[in-house]
């Protein structure tokens, strides 16, 4: 039996023409592709940021078929360090312009999830590469803010979006017809609503639904299994139409949402759903946030303890104690919505994780276990963050990146100030960089057969550099370590 | 073999033997019948067939030979970025071996992967899912980066129904030569809460004493207490008789080994059971997470549950 493939690489477009959608961020890609064919422009890299599977990939490789240019690419699967990266992107991207007329494009994916320790200045040679570079550089992120102030001013920033429905419906249609599969009514809009704009899960789902059929009705589409809007809405009202606790409570059970998300939903329609018909607070809301602050201090304890036992509490009281807390019945239809905050739930989440990493990296840098991290000495450090005078000592021997410094310091984004203490560090860590030139030393871990670049360089060098090489590597003692900074206590 | 771990020795091999996810496994096998298996993401409480399901898609697909393409990485192995970049995109590259279409690299517990680790998966995932799927599990997927998510399909496993568990557990006892009573199987059902790993556990540690099973041994040997104490003890206490159900709770603790950990989680269950005002049933959750919360932060767990006592024989009497 042959494999049968993945329809999301299957139908990967080819052509710029058929990336579907986000018409405006394409165009300006075209734009800056036309200034190629004059000679080098000004801006010498994009950056293509926005969500997951609306093409930006895609639209990379795509922009490179079409003019014939080679592609070369590195992404978060490869390590990237300073030292790989002037390898590998640098070294293509000053290729001599007498050596033909084809260009070539550097693909750098990924490009905000650079790893602080394990990519070490990636960062600051991605900039590098780009002043110096004489070829068309693509960076593509999902937070654009997550790429330095400086990196960003040296690229064309093009924004993709979540592809509308009618957008995505056409799509998965063309793909029905080229595979054979017909569909009953509702059924492409039912896919297309559960995946909120991402294309690449609407194909994946349309794919796993139609696996060994040739007809496909709504009922099938069972593997979508991402709570959708109305699971939601259901389980919500029951919490705010119902009276029983134990209901309401159970219902939450259906949902794949931690009560760490689910508090945020009821929080966002709270206010709305037991307001008094005149729209004045009722005493309904008040019993009802004493509830959900109780809820919401159970959170905090999980947060801190890693205690997940208490979660059961949390989840109890934000459903059923909510149900429980109304006198009056709010009858009548109030329209519910999704948590405001609900669009930077990517965000938040990873604010979570952040945390972890951060106390991750206080703990390697004061050798304490993680857990006392968590509250002092990251409540030090915020405010080490605030003081100008140890900022950038700090945000450097932590290595901190830009989001972590806006965490600690409490700040909701990223500022100016943020991005110049960032830089600034960074700035530091490549001049130690430049001292201990060991970060070229480490050879990195060879990329078997993908990269034919990684064999190119390494081809040409000189065996008795190598020797050297390894012999200045033992003397030297990790870099990371060698210079004492105010918090080396 | 006495000794062998009885979860190991039962686990499933095919997805037929895999019980109460019917919906979840019917999809898979046609996944498995047009040898075409997208990246899987399995999200759900642990104990329910996760892993299990997993293993029998490769043991499937794959034959006797189905180590040789699959792979695993589970939360006791090394799971930063660099294993990532190394390890799993090294054995996604290469071929796949024997005369299978493709290999299966099962990370399970994908949530214990940080963020930076799980980004560092996404390029991987796509560029040789020629040779090589992935499968996922977590407990929730929230907990998944939403650019991993969108690469996968996503199956939700469901705490097992009291059906499947008992369903399960007679077709050890049969295998085993055991007898387990009918109130022995409710007893199972009870202490196991949907996590199958749980009820075989139960079985097996009861089995080590004697071969017919009844719902004493059961609750002896797990250390838990018959719901039915539980709810007398409440009942007493909420009908205002603090110094019995303080004696109650002497012999759970004292006679039968409960520690207080055991007791609030009991405390927890029973307390749905018992009919009262809707608003008291949440003054009181409250009064007990308070008490959960101060016991594992490491008050004394006596004084704490005699104090949940008195607040119920108060609350009673309201
Ligand atoms: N705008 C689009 N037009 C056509 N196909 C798309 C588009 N966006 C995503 N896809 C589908 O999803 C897959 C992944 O898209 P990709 O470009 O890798 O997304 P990302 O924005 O995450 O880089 C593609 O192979 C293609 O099948
Ligand atoms: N649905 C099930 N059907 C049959 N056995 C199961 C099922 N779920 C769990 N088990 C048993 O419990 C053990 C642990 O299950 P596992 O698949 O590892 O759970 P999970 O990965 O969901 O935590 C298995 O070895 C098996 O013996
Ligand atoms: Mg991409
Ligand atoms: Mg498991």
């Amino acid at each position: 039996m042959t494999i049968a493939q993945d329809w999301a690489e299957k139908y990967r477009p080819t052509k710029l023409a058929d990336v579907v959608g986000n018409n405006k961020p394409l165009q300006a890609l075209r734009d800056w592709k036309e200034e190629w064919e004059h000679g080098v422009p000004e801006k010498k890299a994009v950056i293509l940021s926005g969500p997951a599977g609306v093409g930006k990939t895609s639209a990379a490789h795509a922009l490179g078929n079409e003019m014939g240019w080679e592609i070369i690419e590195m992404n978060a699967s490869d390590q990237r360090t300073a030292g790989i990266i002037e390898k590998v992107a640098g070294s293509a991207s000053r290729m001599s312009t007498l050596t033909g007329i084809q260009k070539r494009l550097i693909i750098l994916d990924e490009a905000d999830n650079m790893h602080g320790s394990a990519d070490r200045g990636g960062t600051r040679a991605i900039t590098n590469v780009i002043k110096k570079s004489n070829q068309p550089i693509i960076l593509i992120a999902n937070d654009l803010y997550a790429l330095s102030s400086t990196l960003r001013s040296h690229c064309v920033n093009i924004k993709f979006n979540s592809i509308p429905q009618r957008s995505i419906l056409p799509a998965l249609k063309k793909i029905c017809k080229m595979e054979g599969i017909m569909c009953g009514t509702g059924v492409l809009e039912k896919i297309a609503e559960n995946t909120g704009g991402d294309l690449r899960s609407a194909i994946k789902d349309l794919q796993a639904t139609a696996t060994d059929k040739k007809e496909i009705e709504v009922v099938d589409v069972t593997t979508a299994e991402r709570d959708t809007k109305e699971s939601i809405f259901k389980v919500l009202t029951k919490v705010f139409k119902g009276r029983e606790p134990i209901e309401a409570y159970r219902a939450t059970f259906s949902l794949d949402e931690t009560p760490e998300d689910l508090i945020q939903w009821v929080d966002e329609n709270l206010p709305n759903q037991y307001l008094n018909k005149d729209e004045k607070l009722s005493e309904d809301i008040t019993a009802a946030y004493h509830n959900l602050s109780r809820a919401d201090t159970y959170l905090g304890r999980v947060r801190l303890r890693q205690n997940y036992g208490l979660w059961r509490y949390a989840g109890f009281l934000l459903s059923g104690g909510t149900a429980v807390a109304k006198k009056h019945s709010h009858s009548g239809f109030r329209k519910l919505q999704p948590p405001s905050m609900w669009r930077r739930m990517g965000q938040l989440r990873s604010k979570r994780n952040m945390r972890d990493n951060i106390a991750a990296k206080v703990g390697l840098h004061c050798n304490e276990p993680i857990r006392d991290c968590r509250i002092d000495l990251l409540r030090m450090y915020g405010l080490l963050l605030k003081n100008e005078d140890y900022a950038v000592d700090a945000a450097y021997s932590l290595e901190l990146d830009v989001d972590e410094i806006a965490y600690l310091t409490e700040s909701k984004r990223v500022t100016k100030k943020i991005q110049k203490i960032y830089d600034a560090s960074r700035e530091m860590m490549h001049e130690k960089e430049d001292e201990d030139i060991d970060v070229f030393m480490h050879a990195p871990e060879k990329d078997r057969g993908q990269s034919t670049l990684d064999s190119m360089f390494s081809e040409g060098k000189d065996p008795a550099e190598e020797n050297q090489m390894d012999g200045k590597e033992k003397d030297n003692p990790k870099p990371a370590k060698s210079q004492k900074t105010l918090f080396d206590f | 073999m006495k000794e062998e771990i009885w979860i190991e020795k039962y686990r499933p091999y095919r997805l037929e033997d895999v019980v109460g996810q019917s919906d979840t496994i019917e999809r898979l096998r046609s996944y498995i019948k047009t040898n075409n298996l997208p990246h899987l993401l399995f999200s759900g409480p642990p104990g329910v067939g996760k892993t299990a399901t997993a293993v029998s898609i490769a043991r499937e697909l794959f034959g006797d030979d189905w180590r040789e393409n699959f792979t695993e990485l589970n939360a006791s192995d090394e799971r930063g970025i660099d294993v990532v970049r190394t390890k799993i995109k090294n054995f996604a590259k290469t071929s796949p071996i024997g005369g299978a279409d493709f290999k299966i690299i099962f990370l399970d517990e994908a949530d214990a992967l940080t963020p930076d680790a799980q980004s560092a998966l996404r390029r991987t995932m796509e560029r040789y899912t020629n040779n090589c799927r992935f499968i996922l599990s977590c407990n929730y997927s929230s907990k998944i980066i939403e650019p991993i998510q969108s690469r996968c399909a996503v199956y939700r496993f469901r705490p097992l129904s009291d059906d499947a568990i008992g369903k399960r557990c007679r077709h050890i006892a049969e295998k085993e030569g055991l007898d387990i009573a009918d109130d022995g199987i409710e007893a199972i059902k009870y202490v196991a809460e949907g996590d199958m790993r749980k009820a075989i556990n139960a079985v097996q540690a009861a089995s080590m004493f004697d071969t017919s099973i009844h719902a004493d041994s059961i609750y002896r040997i797990t250390a838990t207490a018959h719901p039915e104490e539980i709810k007398a003890l409440l009942e007493s206490a909420l009908g205002g008789n603090f110094v019995s159900s303080r004696k109650k709770l002497d012999d759970l603790m004292v006679l039968r080994g409960l520690s207080g950990e055991d007791v609030v989680g009991q405390v927890y269950r029973s307390l749905f059971d018992i009919d009262m005002p809707a608003r008291k049933l949440v003054s009181i959750v409250d009064v007990l997470g308070e008490i959960d919360f101060r016991i594992t932060e490491g008050a004394d767990e006596r004084i704490q549950l005699d104090a949940l006592l008195a607040h119920l024989s108060i609350e009673g009497e309201k």
